[in-house]
Order: structure tokens, then sequence, then C-alpha cells
């Protein structure tokens, strides 16, 4: 049924390499392993890893893609690809051969990102496939140690997932120690006058890593049950990177596979249906946000704007936050007929709230920003630990409310980590708000 | 150049955490259980009927914004004009529903998430984890009877099971040899006769045949003590019965009896409805039911359990005779169960995950009773075995646990 032989594959490989090489990009090896649908079912749900620890979550995850695809809501992923060193790409047997073409030349552009953006400096890819291969081996040891099992395993990772997000989002930034802190407040202390910090105080300032604090302050947890929780918090860090560049990796991968494939004259009976899987992949989506698209035009436009070596010096230095806030342009956000919307309580309905023109435009940007990766997720971090031992957490309140029914599970599952009381501090319709 | 490999296969590695998942979901229906079998009617109802079960608890909770008009989402609206405070939908969440073995998003909003069972997928969940490979050993001893088959031919045998047409083609066959070698001239008027080597009898196997009809006789108390909220709680109980008797037997058959002072035999919807008033004679019922035993269902043909519902009031003078017939028909029965409702029962544990009550645990419960009161419950400790069971439901909670010890408790 398939149209290709492995050294078809060889054939186009070379030539993608080549035309990448004269565009002087700049990418790991890559190593593309073939598998069969239920094989990429798999690798979706464990986020792509060959090697990631146990947790009940991956099956429902997979479950509900199998669903999904089952009922023909979803389509399966063309490519996927782990930054690593090398990056290992999955290539569907099912799919034919343009298919692949065009999938190679994608991950180049992939690989080529997470090799070069200054986001991806810190996240080990030469490491990282065997270091979540030791995790998973010892989340394994942990649920077959008859002292502990999987129940134990399952309530701290279940709690720990719930807050797998609130880590640091800007990565590249070194965080001071606290001996480091206490030295900048004596400078503070020495050349400001009436400057007088609580030195006493944990943490000194807001700390936005909640499960590393809880590990290095719990009273209760079991040695086991920290390194549990600092596995969860090591692959949050190495995921942040891919979730701050959403659009701008899928953005350049579909740039990059574009400006390959018509380099490579491909025969017109690749050509052809090449096109028009390209078409598909980066065509908006009616009332959402296609990252592949916004992405794709983005770059478009830098480049018919400022070349493609400008471009190139962006794709290193940007995340999706600062990419959008420097090129949205009213133009831009014209073109693409953005809008918002929310939900009414009072009209029981949906309505749009900003349009893209002279008015308008920016406000949606702004919207458009607040829906980007990581800014969806609300931010929460650790205030102080009381005398009581009562961990204190605000939520930073940027105008969204916290889902209550949600956060108050999460408030129970942290709880769990902490061993002791806590409080939870949020607005709630313009009013202070407890836990 | 890259390097193109096949995948090192792992054998389906998301196996283990679907099934975590799996159980995960199954132990969700469980819980949300109670609430829907008490709606349910209990007979007449093809396994095939789809109830819709609310599950908590499966969802992976995060911080995640609220569904306000301060959370706005932003979209392209492609070729199409927009206007501001133009209405494009009404759907306040997307509500995600499962079938079957349940599968269900977790989009925001959604508090439950649906999974629709039939009631045979229902039994299915409930009863696989009663550890059924042991009790069907103890307590589906099917009633059986000895029946006589055929089972092929042979040389020997006595006369009444001379096969002829066995015997017949055996002949036919000798005459087509003895033709072709020439022993034998089909045209001559000479007889072929019959061999003593011709002669073939059936041969016949006993076997035994489980009966798998069963028939099972609810007794419930409607006496004035028994008050709408307890009867809730027995017909729940019931509903568990019912289902997963229904779910051993080919055949199930079933006998409503209710009784105050007096016993009849009621259908269903009478047998719930029926305003509750009078005094308690327990006799009365179990008499009826050992009348229509001799009557309709033989025991040797029909597996017979029976399963009794009341608030463990009885007439003093009623109880002997009582606990006399309770002999009886435990011994004409696969099983007999006796339930008491009380609300003061408050449970023996509040781990539902610990199972392990066992007969202990009753036993020592049974002793605290016996100082309490003296009803029946302490009286028919004497007739406790695995053919004679009894449990207290307090409310819907125990109902489970209940169930349990009545067919998969530890012994």
């Amino acid at each position: 049924m398939s149209d290709w032989t492995p050294s078809d594959l060889a054939h186009w490989d070379s030539k993608i390499i080549r035309v990448a090489e004269d565009l002087g990009l700049d990418w790991y090896p890559i190593d593309y392993e073939i598998i069969d649908y239920q094989e990429m079912l798999s690798a979706m749900a464990y986020t792509g890893l060959p090697t990631h620890y146990r947790h009940w979550s991956y099956g429902k995850e997979y479950e509900r893609t199998h669903t999904l695809y089952n009922m023909g809501q979803t389509g399966l992923p063309y490519e996927m690809i782990i930054n690593s060193n090398p990056s290992i790409a999955y290539l569907m047997r099912e799919n034919s051969l343009y298919t692949h073409v065009l999938t190679m030349a994608h991950c180049v552009g992939h690989s080529d990102f997470f090799k070069n953006n200054r986001m991806f400096a810190d996240t080990n890819p030469n490491n990282i496939i065997s270091s979540f291969k030791s995790a998973a081996k010892y989340v394994k040891k942990l649920i077959e140690d008859p002292s502990i099992g999987i129940g134990k395993v399952e309530k701290i990772l279940d709690a720990a997932h719930s807050i797998k997000y609130q880590v640091p989002r800007y990565p590249g930034i070194k965080y001071k120690s606290r001996q480091e802190k206490l030295q900048v407040e004596k400078e503070l202390i020495e050349s400001v006058p009436d400057y007088v910090p609580d030195l006493e105080k944990i943490p000194l300032e807001p700390e936005y890593n909640v499960l590393q604090f809880i590990v290095n302050h719990s009273k209760h947890l079991k040695e086991w049950e920290k390194n549990l929780i600092l596995i969860v918090e090591e692959s949050s860090q190495y995921f942040i990177p891919q979730a701050l560049t959403k659009i701008m990796n899928e953005g350049w991968a579909c740039t990059i596979h574009y400006k390959i494939i018509n380099e490579l004259n491909l025969p017109d009976n690749l050509h052809l249906p090449f096109i028009k899987l390209h078409n598909q992949v980066v065509r908006p989506h009616l009332g959402q946000l296609n990252p592949y698209h916004l992405g794709y035009k983005l770059f478009e436009k830098i480049i018919e704007d400022r070349g493609f070596e400008e471009a190139k010096i962006l794709r290193e230095i940007h995340n999706d936050i600062t990419f959008l806030r420097c090129y949205l342009t009213e133009e831009f956000m014209q073109e693409m007929n953005y809008f918002s919307y929310s939900f009414k309580k009072s009209k029981k309905s949906i309505t749009i709230d900003d349009i893209s023109d002279d008015e308008g435009w920016e406000k949606v940007r702004d919207e458009l920003i607040k829906n980007v990766g990581l800014n969806r997720i609300p931010t929460v971090y650790v205030d102080e630990i009381d005398k009581n031992n009562v961990l204190s957490l605000v939520h930073e309140h940027d105008g969204r409310d916290l889902d209550l029914n949600y956060a108050q599970k999460v408030y129970e599952y942290i709880k769990v980590l902490w061993g002791d009381n806590i409080k939870l501090v949020s607005t709630v319709e313009d009013e202070e708000w407890e836990f | 150049m890259s390097v193109f490999r096949k995948h090192k296969s792992i054998v389906d590695r998301a196996a283990s955490d679907r099934n975590r998942h799996k159980k995960k979901i199954e132990r969700a229906i469980k819980e949300s259980i109670k609430d829907v079998i008490a709606e349910e009617s209990i007979i007449g109802q093809n396994g095939k009927k789809k109830i819709r079960i609310p599950i908590r608890g499966i969802k992976e909770y995060r911080f995640i914004f609220g569904n306000h008009e301060k959370n706005k989402s932003v979209g392209s609206a492609g070729d199409h004009s927009i206007k501001r405070g133009q209405k494009i939908g009404s759907k306040r969440a997307k509500v995600a529903s499962g079938q079957g073995t349940g599968h269900g998003s977790n989009e925001k909003g959604d508090e439950y998430y649906d999974v629709e069972v039939t009631l045979e997928e229902l039994a299915e969940y409930l009863f696989n984890d009663l550890e059924l490979p042991d009790l069907e050993k103890k307590q589906f001893r099917f009633v059986s009877q000895e029946a006589i088959k055929r089972k092929g031919y042979r040389f020997k045998g006595i006369r009444p099971r001379l096969s002829k047409k066995e015997t017949m083609k055996r002949k036919i066959r000798r005459r087509k040899i003895a033709e072709k070698i020439g022993t034998y001239d089909p045209d001559s008027d000479e007889r072929f006769p019959f061999h003593r080597d011709d002669l073939k009898y059936h041969h016949i196997k006993p076997k035994i045949k489980e009966n798998s009809s069963a028939v099972i006789f609810f007794l419930m108390d409607v006496s004035g003590s028994m008050s709408q909220d307890r009867k809730y709680l027995a017909r729940s109980f019931f509903f568990l019965l019912y289902q997963f008797l229904n779910h051993k037997y080919e055949r199930v058959e079933v006998v409503f009896i209710s009784h105050s002072t007096k016993a009849q035999r009621v259908d269903e919807d009478d047998f719930f409805k029926v305003a509750t008033h009078g005094g308690t004679i327990i006799s009365s019922c179990l008499n009826l039911e050992l009348e229509i035993i001799e009557k309709e269902f033989h025991p040797n043909s029909w597996n017979i359990y029976t399963f009794y519902c009341g608030d463990g009031e009885n007439w003093t003078s009623d109880n002997e005779k009582s606990i006399d017939l309770f002999k009886k028909i435990k011994d004409l029965n696969q099983l007999t169960g006796y339930c008491e409702i009380n609300e003061s029962y408050k449970g023996l544990t509040d781990d539902a995950d610990d199972n392990d009550f066992g007969l202990s645990s009753w036993a020592t419960f049974s002793a605290w009773k016996n100082e309490e009161m003296e009803n029946l419950w302490a009286k028919l400790s004497p007739l406790c075995d695995n053919k004679f069971k009894k449990v207290m439901v307090g409310d819907t909670d125990h109902i489970w646990t209940a169930f349990g010890s009545l067919f998969g408790g530890k012994q």
C-alpha cells in the first residue's frame, strides 16, 4: 500500500540536507523512526519521548486520541520530533512518499529551531533521552517496591502533576540562591537608607518554582517522594521552551519545509499533493488560532520585508510572546481578521468583543498574546511559610479569575504534597478570595 | 545523512497506563452507581438499555482560568465579515460525553463527564472485581440433572440399542465388495444375509446437565415501620442482586412477595409502591415462598435464591417459627440472604477500599447488636454459613459492601 521504499527516503533526505545546508541552517542530526499508527498514538500520549515514566494520565491521553481518531475528528500528526541530539523523529508507515518528504523537511526546520533558539539553551539535548529513561526506571522501581507500590506513587504524581506548570517560565535566567539574594539585600541595606527588608522570610522573594520549593522545605516528604516530585519538575522544565515557542517553532518549520521543497524540483506527482498538504497545514481555523498558520504567515511577512538572514536572527532571540508583540501589526491583524470573544453570562451566549479594526486591533492583539502558550496557565507563586508551617501561595491575578472548582482540587493536591496546612490567595470578581 | 530505522517496538507500551485509567473509570462508575441503581427498574429491562452515569474524579486538575467575560479567546474569522457584539455561539462549554468504556475530554467547564453504559456493561463493571473465580466454585453449584446422551457407535451392545442404519450401511458395503471380487452375483436370486460383524450399536454416555435457570425470591417487609427510605434501600439492593444473578444464569425468574402480617405475591410495581401498614410476621412470607416453590419451582430443576429485606422487627412470638422456616428455605436454596435495613448502622469500615471486613467483624457487630435488642438478627446467627448470610445496610454506601459480603466475602 505504501508507495515508497527506505531507499526513496534516503534519496530525498540527502537532497533535503543539501538544500538546508545551502540555506545556512544548523540542526542536530536526525534519526527517523518508522512507526505504525498505534505506535504513533503511544508516542503522542507520552509527548513523543521514547522513554517516559508511566502514569495513568498517559493512558487516558492515548484513549482520547484513539477515540477522536476513530471517530474521524482528528488526524494523526504527520510529524513528531523530539528536542534531543540527535533529534528523534517519527514517520508513520501508512503515509505516502510526498508526506514523508514534507515531514523530513519540516523536521529539519524544527531541529534547527531547537538548536538555535535561545529558550532551548538549557534543555540539555545530549542527555535528555537517557535522563528520561532513568526517571522512568526509577518510577518503575518505586511501583514494584512492595513497601511503596502504584497507589502511593500515583498519589504523589497526581498531586505533582496538578502544579507541574507552576515552574519558572523564562528559561535561560539564572536563579540566585538564598545566600546570593541575602548578599544583594545586604548591599541594598547599605546603599539605600530606610530600606528594611525582612531577612528571615522564606522565601525572600516570590518563588515561582512551587514544586522545587516544596521539595526543599517540606517537613514530611520522604526521600523517594522528593525524587518523584523532582522528576515531574525536571520534565516540566524541559517542555517549557516548547510551550513558549509553539507559534514560532511551527511557523519556522513550515517556512523551512516550504523553502526546501521548492528547491527540490519535485516531479509533479509529488509536488501537487505537497502543495495541497502544505496549504492544509497552514490554513486558518475559523474561530481559532492555528499556530502553524499564524507562525508561517508572520515569518513569510518578515522574510518579504527584511530577508531570510534577518528571519534567522529572529528565530534565535525571540519567544512567542516577544515575537508577537514586535511583529503583530495592525495591517497583519486585519489581514488575518482576528477577533476576540467571550461567554456572556447575562446573555447566555458567546459574543464577539473586539475586531481588528482601527480601534480594536490592539485590544485583540493583547488578548491574543494572553492566549499564547504559558499565558493560558495561571501563575501561582509561593509567598511565604509562616510560623505554623502554613505554606502561603498567591495567584498572580491578571484580570482573569481562576476556575474555582479546579483551583479547589489543586489546593487539596498541594496540601497532599506539603503535608501541613496551606493558604491560597486569589482575586475573584474583584474581591480577595482565600481557599 | 540521516539515520532511518525501524522503531524498536515495545509491545504496546501504553497498555499498562491505559489499564490503570480504565480501572479508575470503573471505580468512578462504581462509586456513582448507587445513585443510579435506585432509579432503575429491576426487571423487564433488556440488557442493551443504556443508562447515563455521571462520573467524577478522573480529571486532571490544574490551575485554569474560569469561563467568564474577562477570559477572552481569540480566533481568526477568515473571509467572514464580523462586528462587535455579534452572537457566535451559545454553549457555555463543550460537554463531552463518552461511549461504552468511557472516554471523555477534559474540556474545562464540565464538572462531570457522562459515561453511557448498557445494563450488561454495568453488570460487568459491578461484578468483575468480586473475585468471581473463587465464588463460582462455592456459590454456583448449578443444580444438575443426569441425562443420557448418544455418543457414537460400538460393535457391542444390547439389542435395544441396535442402530439399524449403521448396520445396514455395513451390510451394503460388504455386499459391494463381494460383487467386486466376484464372490456374489447381484443378478442371481441368492440372498445376501446380515452377518454378525455388521451389527452396530448406539453407544450412550451419562451426562451431567447443568441447569441454568434460576428463580429469585425477593421478600420484603412492608409493615408500618418500613419507610419509603428503607424501601428505597431495599430496592437498590434487589436491583444489584437481580443484575448479578441475571448475569450468571441464562434464565431468571423473579417472584416478589411482600408481607406485613400476611404475605402476598405481587408484581414489581406494587412491590415497591404499595403503601405500608400493619404489623410484622415474617413467617407468613416464608410460608408463601415454600408453597410457591412446591408448586412451581422444583429445586431439582431450579436454582433458588431468596433475599429478605426488612427492618429487623418481628413479632416475638413469630421468631421461632421464622427461624425454622428460614432453615427449610436454606436447604432448598443455593443462597439465602437476610438483609436488615437499619439507619443506625454506620458501617464497619470507612475505607471503601478495604473489603477485608470478612466474617469476624460481622460477628463482632452482631454481638454488639445482641446486647442492644433481641431481634431476629442475633437469632439467625446459628444458621449462618456459606448458604445463609445476613447483612446490614444503613445507607446507600453500604449496599455495595453488603453485596460483597453476600457473594464475594473472603472466607
